[in-house]
């Protein structure tokens, strides 16, 4: 009960006439580094949104840090990083603002790293005194993955983190998000279409189809696991994109 | 007894050998081959995974099956290392056997674009003689 940081019990949302989450159970342990994959449209987002309390479930129970989620201590709350796949929030502010603004909000806040990571992602003095608005698309979600990393989460949620970043922009925050886990041991739950990326920092995987986890394991089990269902007749392990392929079918 | 440098390493994701496989498989094969001497240290499992950008946990696990096989020995205070006497170079047919996996690989794909089988080992022949 304790290692298990993310716990879901049943949870059931309907959205638009469209039965999105249909009595989903999943549970993540306390410093598990998990890729939540599914098609497109399969409720990824909407998932983490009802995980961390941002939309109301019609059914089911959620408990974070082993609190239920309605419950939750401002002092768990604050050990939440999140990275939305989208977002259009504080777009008025410039990153200096906002920054301080959510410095303000938490307990914790790692100023060293801020600064660190916004001169290594490249922000200048002119960018973060420009209104959000007017930086692109790939500087808005560095600026998003840093807002989640400065106060060093316990549990970091990222939704497509990565899809505005180029190559290089993506190995800089996967470098990242490795020296999470050494440094902190932290639990990390992302979704992303980028199946390479995902390989090289997850080691569980989960699947979302028609509302519900459907297959969860260790990465490399599931890859070489499922050779042998096939009646072992291959002597190679899928790759993950053909694992992706069956498991989502 | 030099610290191996860290890029010692390559990992291709997206294919169908998992990331630790394709590095328990690399370290026994330039162990194998020598390249690797008895008693030489081992990258940290840190300066790998930061290295390669991959979790720390799948090079600990590398290090992990290497040492129970007893390629590897982990050795206080200095981290892993190679294991044992220096293999007898002579062993030819140990060593063949590590490749045979790879070229079982090959085979496959050969087959599969249909290339018959003197083209395939003229090709490898003429890659051998490339790289020596």
């Amino acid at each position: 009960m304790t290692s298990s940081l993310i716990q879901m019990r049943g949870v059931a949302m309907r959205f638009g006439g469209k039965t999105v989450l249909d009595g989903l159970d999943w549970e993540v342990r306390r410093g598990q580094v998990i890729g939540l994959l599914g098609r497109n449209g399969a409720g990824k987002s909407t998932l983490m949104e009802c995980m961390l309390g941002l939309r109301e479930v019609d059914a089911g129970a959620i408990a974070l840090f082993g609190e239920p989620l309605g419950a939750l201590s401002d002092a768990n709350r604050a050990r939440i990083g999140y990275v939305p796949q989208k977002s259009d929030l504080f777009e008025w502010m410039t990153p200096r603002q906002m920054l301080a603004y959510f410095k303000a909000l938490y307990p914790r806040w790692n100023d060293e790293r801020v600064a660190t990571l916004l001169t290594r992602w490249g922000f200048d003095v002119l960018d973060l005194n420009k209104p959000i608005r007017r930086l692109s698309g790939g500087e808005r979600q560095r600026l998003s993955i840093i807002r989640a990393l400065a106060h060093d989460p316990a549990l970091l949620v990222l939704d497509e983190p990565v899809s505005a970043l180029d190559p290089a922009g993506r190995r800089a925050f996967l470098g990242e998000l490795i020296d999470e886990v050494v440094e902190r041991g932290t639990t990390i739950v992302f979704s992303t279409h980028i199946l390479t990326d995902l390989e090289r920092v997850a080691l569980d995987v989960a699947f979302l189809k028609d509302g519900k986890i459907v297959l969860q394991g260790p990465l490399d089990d599931l890859l070489e696991g499922a050779h042998q269902a096939q009646g072992g007749v291959r002597t190679d392990s899928l790759s993950l994109e053909q694992l992706f392929l069956e498991a989502t079918q | 007894m030099a610290t191996l440098p860290n890029y010692l390493f390559s990992i291709t994701p997206g294919s169908s050998d998992p990331i630790y496989r394709q590095l328990v498989d690399q370290v026994r094969r330039l162990v194998a081959a020598g390249q690797l001497a008895p008693g030489e240290t081992l990258p940290s499992v840190r300066d790998v995974a930061q290295q390669l950008t991959v979790n720390p946990m799948t090079v600990s696990k590398v290090y992990g099956l290497l040492e129970v096989e007893g390629v590897l020995v982990r050795r206080r205070g200095i981290g892993m290392t190679v294991a044992g006497q220096p293999r007898d170079k002579h062993d030819a047919p140990e060593r063949a056997r590590l490749l045979r996996p790879i070229l079982e690989r090959a085979a496959r794909e050969a087959r599969e674009l249909e290339l018959d089988a003197d083209t395939v080992v003229a090709l490898f022949t003429h890659i051998l003689k490339e790289q020596s």
